[in-house]
């Protein structure tokens, strides 16, 4: 079982090494199929383990290599593979083999595919080493290089200048979050001494009353970690706040929407804190933190999803959302449910992204859905699968997303935790605004009459198998992923299937939750069906309402369309002064100070007092003889005056 | 009358020889037939200074022996020093062929002269009195003078060979005058006596004067800053294999003459020269590192280069010790290596059957002539002293030496110059390197221009590092012995 | 005022001293360069009468018969051949005076400190190398002979090579071997034998000879 799984991580990285060195000579069919294959592999590998470990409840530690031994610090490049971890190879192989899949489909026009899919293969090993790290320097390891391949990603359109910008704004947001993960890092270090999980998870007990002393005042030590690495996971999980650079990553690839910024990466701060849930069980302020700030994130995207026009910002924003779920889902205990939403949501929603991508494939690159309309007749198989996604992620009762976000809103509603009602009270609105716009979404983009060029319809791109083979699987999942897992993830079985590779006990939250009864439990779903028929209504049958309501309440419009105008702020508050600051320090402080005074100052000095000097060399013999003499005097002055002699 | 005893004359037996053997081959170069002349006199000088240095390495090992009265010293210094000065003849006699037959100036006299001159730098070496210096000096000197000049139809060589005998006069006028002082002052002008002397006495004013004028008159052999002031143009205007031998053996000569003066007879009175020393090594080394960075021709550059080189060397004298005058003897060692092969390289740069002194001239010559590129770009780096190449290893020493005696200053100076130098080594390799070429250079002509670039990059490259640093260093320390 | 012996001695030091410097100064600052080489044979005069009165009677008539008598007077006529643009040398002589005039000033404050300084050395005659003969035994001649010879023999040779180089050196740089001058070969010319001189050539009427067939071998040089 060890090899097993040092083969599923290191198959991808095999074929990103193979593609990425020798992709040209290999040829654009060839590093396809090996990367897809090779991921595949890994996927299917994925789900013996995932048997292995849910079910034969096994859990193993693989020893790879020792990385540092260094004084006190010391840890290794291995493996741990528990149940979440486990969740989390099944994911992220399973979303990854029919992205690569998919990708050959919706890439076939691209001129450098071994980049593209080495790229991939690259996130999906970086991925593989965030989940399975023992530790919390490999994991850091993994999170910067999916951070890495994000922005390759992001950029893969290098020659257009926005997808630059969005590639460097990932990065960059991302690197607020990194830093409070770093400082989390040193912070547990400091505290624990120690970065390895099993030794931070046994002695979390004992540091929970620890303070640290920082500048004059004392802090609850486990709070300060919780907080640092929660900001991290914000970073990666685009919480409101560091959530700016998600939307924007969608100038990427459609495949690369799907794979990293709806099912795998951005779960990875929800992964973070879920793995370090025995250390934030210690500090509630933390909790309460997750669960507010994951409140506000999911009815913030919401809110700005329902005016969005462009077909994959609507679905960025969802998830944007649906990753707040999850957080409050952590920030109430409700560890399971959160990893549970983050698995099914995996499934619908890279079946959105992917249907999305196939329909922007037939519509020739279109992204708007003004421009759209009526594509159920050219492509009514991607209509289906849409339907099913739709369903699925408004929680239409007995799809995936209807056991897990339900779980999520009884556990808000059950918690008493800090937070707890506001979360409970967002999670229901913002079920209703997912209803809506994921509905506006179909409607618009399939149902009425077309608005786009005529050619366009008469001459759809077409959509082969590479596009169904993975839409089905993904739509398969969307539908039994809740009824076959709820049981294991939240419901009775989850001791025996997590095992304390999250952390529960009985009587938890969870408990409570499934003592939920009455309106509390149906609310999600009234608001589900509201949402559907609201726009149903504004969509179908009476298309002029929003319009009108986006005139009546035109400050609210463009409120929500300018995304709480978080951009503008940021752009306001840090960029400009970011750039001010950069640009003074380069023009006075680089250019003038340092260079003048520095390499280029010396430079034209040498070359000023150098061609000074060179014309005392005249080539006249009397200068010459004239500098010895002088020379000679100096010397011999030199020494009757020091006296050298006596 | 006193019947005088035939003086000893096993410790001279290279001396006598090269002398004897300079004049047999005046008589070859004269009856010979023209058009061999000069072929077969560069063949037995050769033969000639390869029997020189065995008679040398030979005569090694004893300890050190005066002869002459006490006016000739042989030890394991001059040993050492008189085989650094054949290689640089050698070396530089391999190259003239080809360059003085294409310029006309194939003439037997030349490998005679530098016979004769080797000769005058034997004699300096293992000059023991301030007389014998004098005039091993002036042997050397003159045939050196006539060699810069020897081109007599080129306005740049004649102008060359007269502003080195003029200066050179003026500074054997200087020379002579402080030895006059220093006669005066001590009533001897024997190195033993004199040693002998300052460390009884407290140096009287007149003796470090003139000793003063003795420095002088070495720092002009030496192109010391601020008797340097012929050297670019000696370089730029002798022909190129006289610059070679120029800039490889009367350095070798003229800095062991000045570690014997310094060491042998002033050694005790170190206090009353090192800070004069210190001066002329650090201008030495600034002008050597600054002026080198507005030349464009390649000669010049060298010039200046080994007027920074022999700044180097003077640290190791300026720290007045045993380990000092070893880091001297390296760096002479390596540097001779490293000029060698760079004179050789710059006598390859030719195009149209015209030779090339410009740096530009040799742009993108990785593209054209990747060994010769890799050659020069070999020598570039040891001589800008980059670890793992000898040039570094002999700025170590002296600067270790220096660092021992506690001229912390002095230290500082040569590191802060060696990498200015950097820039215009490493610009020669950028320009080899990364530059379009304008037009490939010529096939390099001559089998001794080749072998000796060959030879000169291998002992500079790294690999050579590994092999030959124990036995130099090891040579080196012994050649200090004579200064214990 | 009578003069004794010493008084003598002192004087004409100080008479050929003061003259020496004199001359050496109008050397260096004559207009006419022929007046500079008079004066330089004047300096080697009085240089000659100080060697005299120091006992070097054999340096002195040296200095008389090879410099003036040979090396100044060749320097006199290379003067007078080369027609040498005093004026242009002079070029800058101003300018530089003032700083070359305060160089020289120090020089010499310098070293008239140091002769100063000279009496207070201690007694230096233990450092003497041998003494040279008598002079009341041998003459001057014969005891600079006798050092030179043996002694310093090994100064001596390397002088000798000096020279040497100092005469390969002039021949380098001044022999100059013209083609096309004729030049008489005397060996080559009695060698020749009568049919290396004559040929006879049939000449055909009206055909005229071809001046190439009556090339010689021997005119070649």
């Amino acid at each position: 079982m060890d090899t097993l799984i040092k083969l599923i991580v290191f198959l991808p990285l095999l074929g990103f090494l193979t593609v990425g060195l020798f992709g040209r000579p290999l040829g654009n069919g060839f590093s396809q199929v090996w990367t897809s294959g090779l991921v595949s592999i890994s996927a299917i590998l994925s789900w013996v383990v995932f048997w292995d470990v849910g079910f034969a409840h096994n859990t193993y530690g693989v020893h790879v290599l020792s990385w540092v031994s260094s004084g006190d610090l010391s840890f290794n490049w291995a493996f741990q593979v528990d149940t979440l971890t486990a969740v989390m190879l099944v994911v992220v192989n399973s979303v990854s083999a029919l992205v690569h899949w998919y990708s050959m489909g919706y890439m076939a026009d691209d001129p450098s595919k071994p980049r593209f899919f080495g790229y991939l293969s690259l996130f999906t090993f970086a991925m593989l080493m965030l989940v399975t790290s023992d530790n919390l320097v490999q994991m850091f390891f993994g999170w910067e290089g999916v951070g890495l391949a994000s922005y390759l990603l992001i950029g893969y359109y290098y020659h257009k200048p926005s997808a630059n910008a969005a590639a460097i704004k990932a990065f960059v947001v991302n690197r607020v979050g990194d830093f409070g993960f770093a400082l989390g890092i040193y912070a547990c270090f400091l505290l624990m001494g120690s970065v390895e999980f099993s030794t931070i998870f046994a002695d979390a007990a004992n540091y929970k009353d620890a303070q640290f002393h920082f500048l004059g005042g004392d802090y609850h030590a486990l709070t300060v970690i919780c907080v640092l690495l929660f900001v991290g996971a914000m970073g990666k999980s685009a919480q409101l706040g560091l959530h700016t650079w998600l939307p924007d990553a969608m100038e990427g690839p459609t495949p690369v929407s799907a794979l990293i910024h709806a099912a795998t990466m951005v779960t990875a701060g929800v992964f973070l804190v879920a793995r370090f849930s025995p250390v934030f069980e210690f500090a509630p302020d933390a909790l309460a933190l997750v669960t507010i700030v994951g409140a506000a994130t999911a009815i913030f995207a919401a809110s700005v999803g329902l005016v969005q026009n462009d077909i994959k910002r609507v679905i960025a924003y969802s998830t944007c959302s649906q990753l707040g779920y999850m957080f409050f889902a952590l920030g109430v205990s409700a560890y399971g449910a959160a990893i549970f939403h983050l698995f099914t949501h995996a499934f619908f929603k890279a079946l959105l992204f992917l249907g999305a991508g196939t329909v922007i494939h037939v519509m020739h690159h279109e992204q708007d859905m003004r421009k759209m309309g009526g594509v159920r007749h050219v492509a009514p198989y991607t209509f289906f699968m849409m339907t099913i996604g739709t369903l699925a992620l408004t929680g239409f009762p007995f799809m995936a997303g209807f056991y897990s976000k339900d779980i999520i809103i009884e556990a808000a509603y059950a918690s008493h935790a800090y937070g707890s009602g506001f979360a409970y009270l967002m999670g229901v609105l913002a079920a209703l605004f997912t209803s809506f716009y994921s509905w506006r979404l179909v409607f618009m983009t399939f149902l009425g009459e077309s608005r786009a060029p005529a050619e366009v319809m008469k001459h759809p791109h077409g959509a082969n198998g590479f596009f169904w083979m993975p839409l089905t699987l993904l739509a398969i999942g969307a539908v039994v992923a809740g009824v076959l897992t709820h049981g294991l993830f939240t419901g009775e079985e989850r001791f025996e299937f997590w095992r304390g590779a999250v952390w529960t006990t009985q009587g938890d939250v969870l408990d409570e939750a499934h003592h939920v009864h009455g309106l509390a439990k149906w609310a999600p779903t009234v608001m589900m069906v509201l949402g559907f028929l609201l726009a149903y209504y504004m969509y179908i049958v009476n298309k002029a309402v929003p319009q009108q309501l986006a005139k009546t309440w035109d400050g609210l419009y463009a409120f929500l369309l300018n995304k709480w105008y978080f951009d503008e702020l940021y752009n306001f508050l840090f960029v400009k002064p970011a750039f001010a600051i950069g640009r003074f320090l380069w023009r006075r402080g680089d250019e003038q100070t340092i260079d003048g005074l520095g390499p280029n100052g010396v430079s034209s000095a040498v070359a000023f007092v150098a061609a000074r000097v060179r014309k005392v060399q005249t080539g006249y013999l009397y200068h010459y003889a004239f500098v010895m003499i002088i020379g000679l005097a100096a010397a011999v002055t030199w020494l009757m005056t020091s006296g050298g002699g006596h | 009358m006193t019947q005088a005893a035939i003086p000893n004359l096993a410790p001279a037996l290279a001396e006598v020889f090269l002398a004897v053997a300079a004049m047999a081959l005046l008589m070859i170069g004269v009856f010979a037939n023209a058009q061999k002349a000069f072929g077969r006199t560069q063949v037995f000088a050769a033969l000639t200074l390869v029997i020189a240095a065995v008679l040398v390495i030979s005569g090694a090992g004893g300890a050190r022996v005066e002869t002459f009265g006490g006016l000739f010293v042989s030890d394991n210094f001059s040993v050492f020093m008189k085989v650094l000065v054949v290689l640089g003849a050698l070396g530089s006699l391999a190259l003239a062929g080809p360059y003085l037959r294409e310029h006309k100036i194939a003439r037997f006299e030349f490998p005679v002269l530098m016979v004769l001159s080797v000769l005058g730098m034997f004699i300096m070496i293992s000059s023991n009195n301030l007389m014998s210096l004098y005039v091993g000096l002036e042997l050397q000197s003159l045939a050196l003078y006539v060699l810069a000049a020897i081109n007599r139809d080129r306005n740049r060589s004649t102008e060359a060979g007269l502003k080195y005998f003029v200066l050179g006069a003026l500074s054997s006028g200087m020379m002579l005058y402080g030895i006059s002082l220093i006669y005066g002052f001590s009533g001897t002008m024997d190195f033993d006596i004199l040693a002998g002397f300052v460390a009884g006495h407290a140096p009287a004013l007149g003796l470090v004067v003139g000793m003063v004028f003795v420095i002088t008159g070495l720092a002009f052999k030496v192109s010391a800053v601020p008797f340097h002031m012929w050297t670019p143009d000696v370089y730029e205007g002798a022909p190129t294999p006289v610059t070679a031998f120029f800039a490889a053996a009367p350095k070798a000569a003229a800095m062991a003459l000045f570690v014997r003066v310094m060491m042998g007879a002033f050694g005790d009175t170190v206090d009353s020269w090192q800070q004069i020393i210190i001066f002329i090594s650090i201008a030495s080394m600034l002008v050597g590192a600054f002026i080198a960075l507005v030349q464009t021709n390649i000669k010049r550059l060298m010039a200046y280069s080994s007027i920074g080189h022999i700044g180097y060397a003077l640290v190791g004298l300026a720290a007045g010790t045993t380990a000092g005058v070893e880091a001297v003897a390296l760096y002479i060692a390596i540097y001779v290596t490293m000029t060698l092969g760079t004179f050789a390289a710059i006598l390859a740069m030719r195009r149209d059957g015209g030779q090339l002194e410009e740096i530009g001239d040799l742009a993108g010559l990785s593209k054209t002539n990747l060994p010769l590129a890799v050659a020069i770009a070999t020598l570039m780096f040891s001589l800008a002293g980059i670890p793992l190449l000898f040039g570094f290893l002999g700025k170590y020493y002296v600067f270790l030496a220096a660092w021992q005696s506690g001229l912390v200053e002095l230290v500082v100076i040569g590191l802060v110059t060696s990498v200015v130098s950097c820039y215009y080594y490493l610009r020669i390799v950028k320009v080899m390197f990364f530059d379009e070429p304008d037009g490939a250079l010529e096939p390099i002509q001559g089998a001794g221009v080749r072998a000796v670039l060959s030879i000169s990059a291998l002992v500079n490259s790294p690999l050579s590092y590994f092999l030959l640093l124990a036995p130099l260093a090891g040579a080196s320390a012994w050649a200090a012995q004579s200064f214990l | 005022m009578t003069l004794d012996a010493a008084g003598l001695v002192s004087f004409s030091f100080y008479l050929f001293a003061a003259i020496t410097v004199a001359s050496g100064l109008l050397v260096i600052t004559a207009r006419n360069p022929v007046h500079s080489v008079l004066w330089l044979i004047l300096a080697f005069f009085s240089s000659a009468g100080l060697f005299v009165l120091l006992g070097a009677e054999f340096l002195a008539m040296l200095l008389v018969i090879v410099y003036v008598g040979a090396v100044a007077v060749l320097f006199l006529f290379v003067v007078m051949m080369l027609d040498i643009d005093f004026v242009r040398l002079r070029e800058g002589f101003q300018q530089y005076l003032p700083f070359g005039l305060i160089i020289a000033g120090i020089l010499v404050g310098e070293l008239i400190t140091l002769g100063g300084v000279w009496q207070a050395v201690g007694d230096v005659s233990a450092n003497l190398a041998d003494k040279a003969p008598d002079a009341t035994e041998v003459d001057n001649t014969a005891a600079l002979g006798q050092l030179i010879y043996t002694q310093y023999i090994f100064i001596f040779q390397t002088a000798g090579m000096v020279l040497l180089v100092a005469m390969i050196g002039a021949i380098v740089l001044t022999l100059r071997s013209r083609p096309g001058v004729k030049k008489q070969n005397i060996g080559r010319q009695n060698a020749r034998r009568p049919d290396e001189a004559f040929r006879l050539v049939d000449v055909e009427s009206g055909q005229g000879v071809d001046p190439s067939a009556f090339r010689q071998t021997g005119d070649r040089e």
